[in-house]
């Protein structure tokens, strides 16, 4: 019993790895944590700035990318042809532009660990203490 | 030489580093650093760059006759309805910008035009100010009113937008954001002047005075809009169409309107929560004089399946005070009341969005009612066909990069 119940302790603390979900990382010097509505309202250019008052950076992943689908269906309710219509209606009434693309996932940790004010996302797989977690979706 | 310079010392510290370090991770770490390092350079030259998009529309529109619905007859050409639009934004500090569009329509031969380019400031979080040539936020569609991309129809309803002349102003408006956790609140002042051709003759407006409230819950948006200005309106078809019947018109006689007041108030609504798209303005024109004061609407209902996004859509538009135009416009040919119009439109169309970036629209807009007047619509065509309505069908691709 005593083994099963230690072997369940494993699974339950081994899964968040296996199941991989998308959290939200800042940079260092950033705030600790974000609500989901902040993280929201900074991808759909309704607030330019963190909770700590500094202005944000925000970091997409490129179009088609699995991650950037898994952010955007939990955080923004929106996929790609909805965003690319929603951010050229901003860019062509000079409203803003859409957040800066990382390459992939070691990309935008180095974006967001480089500079200030940057927030990203990438899956919970990928993270290192180059970045933290300030959301987990 | 600058990159070269920024370069080197990555390129030192690989050769040098497996001599020096004990061990691998001291390497990988230093190394890590350096990239950090170059990545941070690499951003601040982002920042202060230049960046540019654009949009651009083709497509081939048919008229059922030369009634002239939204400039579209049985002539009408692909050209008619390309454009081509590049705009550069330049940040000039990291609150300040600089935007610039420039529009290449088919129709003008492609001729450049400055549609945007203003200079905007952005003090705090919540506010934003703008000054130069922007257009006028008449509706809600105002700001993007060439950019198809951005709209869910093939043009949008031309009820309300087609009756205003003139879109874009020099002059400068002040924003101010507040957010709720849910939901947000826009208020806009603005003022200028235009001085640009409309679609009926030349419209100026002088001393604009505007205020726009915009709410959404970013399902819903509800937006109200006031503005007041000095017009002067020569309605110069009118004066054309005289001429081409041999009439000779008194001069100042086509001036419906010179430096009299005009205002403009339009509400609208929609509603958007991810699959129906429910779109609705209502909007009233005043001028002081002969010129016509009208009242406008449209309701459009739009529901996505998958890429594909059907809707339907209906308009009305008709003048007010056709009870001040009871004299003649030239008297024993032409009564006042030639410029008293009403018009039912009544559209069905769909957009596509092929990939992200592209999207075709085809639309069918059957057009109606115009027993007061001639609808507004080509007045020449109008008094020698007797023709009680038009169709006009559509089939157009937009694009945004």
């Amino acid at each position: 019993m005593k083994k099963l119940s230690l072997l369940l302790a494993a699974c339950l603390m081994a899964s968040p790895l296996a199941l991989a979900d998308v959290v939200i990382i800042g940079h260092p010097s950033g705030p600790d944590s974000i609500s989901s509505n902040q993280v929201r309202d900074l991808y759909l250019n309704r607030s330019q700035a963190l909770p700590d008052g500094q202005s944000a950076n925000p970091f997409e992943l490129p179009e088609g990318d699995a991650t950037r689908a898994e952010f955007h269906s939990k955080v923004t309710g929106r996929n790609d042809a909805q965003l690319k219509a929603f951010w050229s209606q901003q860019v062509f009434t000079g409203r803003g532009q859409p957040p800066e693309e990382a390459g992939n996932a070691s990309a935008m940790k180095a974006q967001v660990a480089s500079t200030p004010g940057a927030i990203g996302y990438i899956d919970s797989a990928d993270v290192d203490d180059s970045v933290k977690v300030i959301l987990t979706p | 030489m600058k990159r070269l310079f920024s370069v080197a010392p990555l390129a030192l510290a690989i050769t040098a580093a497996p001599a020096m370090a004990q061990d691998t991770e001291q390497t990988l770490e230093r190394m890590q650093q350096q990239l950090n390092a170059m990545q941070q350079q690499l951003n601040s030259a982002r920042n202060t760059g230049v960046r540019f998009n654009g949009f651009f529309s083709t497509g081939y529109a048919r008229a059922s006759n030369d009634a002239g619905y939204a400039g579209i007859t049985e002539e009408s050409e692909v050209k008619d309805l390309s454009l081509f639009a590049l705009q550069g934004t330049f940040d000039v500090t990291q609150k300040s910008q600089i935007v610039m569009q420039l529009v290449g329509r088919g129709a003008d031969d492609w001729e450049p035009e400055v549609e945007w380019a203003y200079l905007s400031h952005r003090p705090t979080n919540n506010l934003q100010l703008r000054a130069g040539k922007m257009r006028i936020p008449f509706f809600m569609y105002s700001d993007s009113l060439e950019v198809g991309y951005a709209q869910p129809w093939a043009r949008p309803p031309q009820a309300v937008y087609g009756p205003i002349a003139v879109t874009s102003y020099v002059g400068a408006d002040a924003s101010y954001n507040l957010n709720f956790d849910n939901s947000s609140l826009t208020a806009t002042g603005f003022t200028g002047f235009t001085d640009e051709d409309g679609n009926s003759g030349d419209v100026q407006l002088r001393n604009i005075a505007g205020m726009n409230l915009t709410w959404t819950d970013y399902v819903w948006t509800i937006r109200g809009v006031a503005a007041t200005a000095e017009a002067d309106i020569d309605a110069t078809r009118l004066g054309a169409l005289a001429a081409q019947s041999g009439i000779t018109l008194p001069a100042g006689i086509t001036q419906l309107a010179d430096g009299d007041r005009g205002n403009f108030y339009g509400l609208g609504a929609s509603y958007d929560n991810g699959s129906w798209q429910i779109i609705g303005e209502v909007t009233r024109v005043e001028v002081d004089g002969k010129f016509a004061d009208t009242d406008s609407a449209y309701l459009s209902v739009g529901h996505r399946f998958g890429s594909w996004t059907p809707y339907v859509a209906t308009g009305w538009t008709e003048s007010k005070d056709d009870n001040e135009r009871t004299g003649a416009f030239i008297p024993g040919v032409v009564p006042e009341s030639i410029l008293n119009y009403q018009r039912n439109e009544y559209s069905v169309g769909t957009r596509w969005d092929i990939t992200p970036g592209v999207a075709i629209k085809a639309d069918i807009t059957h057009v109606r009612g115009l027993d007061k007047g001639f609808g507004n619509l080509n007045t020449a065509y109008m008094l020698e066909s007797n023709a009680s309505s038009t169709n006009v069908y559509t089939l157009k691709i937009d694009s945004a990069f």
